[in-house]
């Protein structure tokens, strides 16, 4: 009787383990989204975080573009990109996209059916973060106009607003490029 | 008495087995089999079925398992060897994958792709179980776990991958089924061959980093591969593969150049190479620039055996009956590759 006690048991702790943590973030259902089974290669995430929830936005003609936003709105107000460049992942289903604008590029991440915007980076003078920093500028001006608040580190200064990341990579005291990152590919 | 304990005692060790049998089962049901689609994460388990016998062993990430085919090296050179590459490799995985290979062979050259010197700490899981879950479990994969284990993944969940893949259920498909058992090859030699065409257009130029310093990690790893190919006696050979994107920074050119002048290790960079090589990115490409197709595979294959035979002294075994046998039968297969995806199958 004891014997058979302790099977069925046995087999209840079995199915508590196949159905019961299902839903557990740290091994759960959540992850083993990719068509394979495997878990997904590329990151996935919800739209409206980083910086569509009050992050700092670039602005182009009049056009915002927010980390983490979904890039065809964008796309379609900003017209044909200089180029554009596609980079699948290896092993993964969805392809990342690089557009290039004057002065700028955006690059996306695949989530779903939508691309989000990964990163604006802003890569000459002839464009400028809306409150005013471009790369004619100096480390000491950013600090002026960004405030303290950032955090150095070798050959960057970065300020984290709203779930993404304002960066300025520096080369000595000047602006070599400034960056909107997403702090979900993190 | 004694015979009820004996008899309750067979039952226990006869249900834990069943038990254990079931668990089995599931597990090998649910995990995922990489047979179709992304076929990547089955590539690292079909070098256990080889024969043990190559004189290189190229060890690194997709810039090497799509970017050079070994079977001209063999055609040509007469060279056997093997790509034993995943999806984003990480450095620490390369060293283990180095590590594990020395257990079954001793090459004369083992080739590492520099591109992962790029990654300083575990990146995604999913390319972490692409390399780590094919492996046979040795005290290599244990430690490549550990190094490349990111905060939110569990060891217990690669030693009982069914606490990973138990939610799968909803997944399955009849592909599962298939390959229950037996796996098909989707490499050859650890080759990934494409014969489709994209030509490159618009590559767009690397953005600017805020460090071109290889982390202090990359360089731990790199260490130890140099050290232990000296104790196995193999040339560690470094090689910078022609793929146009992601960007290869001139910064990062001079840390290797240094560190191969700084070792004595031969350092090929293909990039610098390809009017050498004869590459054509309009031509020799089926992504846009970022990897070879088969055309550029086989051009490469065709340079780099000729490196190797004369700079590494690497004898021409054709004529080796046992090998003939073998390698006969992988152009077969080869071939029939060529055709399947020429006709668009």
């Amino acid at each position: 009787m004891k014997v058979r006690k302790m099977v069925v048991l046995v087999g209840l702790c079995v199915l508590g383990l196949l159905a019961g943590c299902g839903s557990d973030g740290s091994s759960g259902a959540s992850k083993d989204a990719a068509s394979q089974g495997g878990p997904e290669a590329d990151s996935g995430s919800e739209a409206g975080a980083g910086s569509m929830g009050g992050g700092y936005v670039f602005e182009a003609d009049g056009v915002q573009i927010a980390v983490d936003g979904d890039m065809a709105p964008v796309a379609e107000a900003l017209g044909e990109p200089s180029s554009y460049f596609e980079e699948p992942s290896c092993a993964a289903q969805g392809i990342a996209k690089l557009y290039t604008y004057p002065g700028f590029t955006v690059e996306t991440y695949p989530d779903g059916d939508k691309d989000l915007v990964a990163s604006v980076i802003l890569k000459d003078d002839t464009v400028a973060t809306p409150e005013g920093v471009d790369l004619s500028m100096t480390k000491e001006q950013v600090i002026e106009i960004y405030g303290n608040g950032g955090q150095e580190a070798a050959g960057s200064l970065t300020y984290e607003k709203g779930g993404m990341k304002l960066r300025f990579i520096l080369d000595g005291d000047y602006i070599a490029a400034i960056e909107y990152n997403s702090a979900v590919l993190d | 008495m004694k015979k009820s304990i004996k008899r309750q005692a067979v039952c226990l060790i006869l249900s834990a087995a069943a038990v254990l049998a079931v668990l089995y089962f599931l597990q090998r049901l649910l995990m995922p089999k990489y047979m179709s689609g992304v076929v990547e994460g089955a590539m690292v388990s079909e070098y256990y079925g080889e024969e043990k016998d190559h004189d290189v062993i190229f060890i690194g990430d997709c810039e090497l398992y799509e970017n050079i085919s070994p079977m001209v090296l063999w055609e040509e050179y007469g060279i056997n060897s093997y790509i034993r590459g995943t999806a984003q490799q990480l450095i620490w995985q390369s060293y283990y994958l180095m590590e594990e290979t020395f257990a079954y062979e001793t090459p004369e050259v083992v080739v590492f792709n520099v591109l992962s010197m790029k990654y300083d700490e575990p990146q995604k899981e999913a390319y972490n179980r692409m390399t780590l879950d094919g492996m046979r479990w040795s005290g290599s994969k244990v430690a490549s776990i550990r190094a490349s284990m990111l905060e939110e993944e569990h060891f217990a969940e690669y030693l009982f991958p069914l606490l990973r893949y138990h939610s799968r259920w909803k997944e399955l498909t009849a592909e599962d089924l298939e390959y229950f058992w037996k796996r098909e090859p989707v490499t050859h030699n650890g080759y990934y061959m494409r014969v489709d065409v994209l030509p490159a257009k618009d590559v767009p130029e690397g953005k600017a980093l805020a460090d071109y310093r290889f982390g202090e990690n990359a360089y731990y790893y790199l260490d130890r591969m140099v050290e232990l190919c000296e104790k196995h006696n193999v040339e560690l050979v470094l090689v910078k593969a022609p793929s146009l994107y992601p960007a290869w920074y001139d910064q990062w050119e001079e840390q290797i150049e240094g560190y191969a002048r700084e070792h004595g290790l031969k350092y090929y960079n293909f990039l610098e190479l390809t009017e050498e090589i004869g590459l054509d990115f309009q031509q020799d490409t089926y992504d846009g620039g970022l990897h070879l197709n088969l055309s550029g595979a086989e051009k490469l294959a065709s340079y780099f055996g000729k490196c190797l035979s004369e700079d590494c002294s690497l004898r021409n075994r054709r004529g080796e009956e046992e090998l003939e046998r073998i390698w006969e039968e992988k152009q077969r297969r080869y071939e029939e590759e060529i055709q399947r995806q020429s006709m668009g199958l």
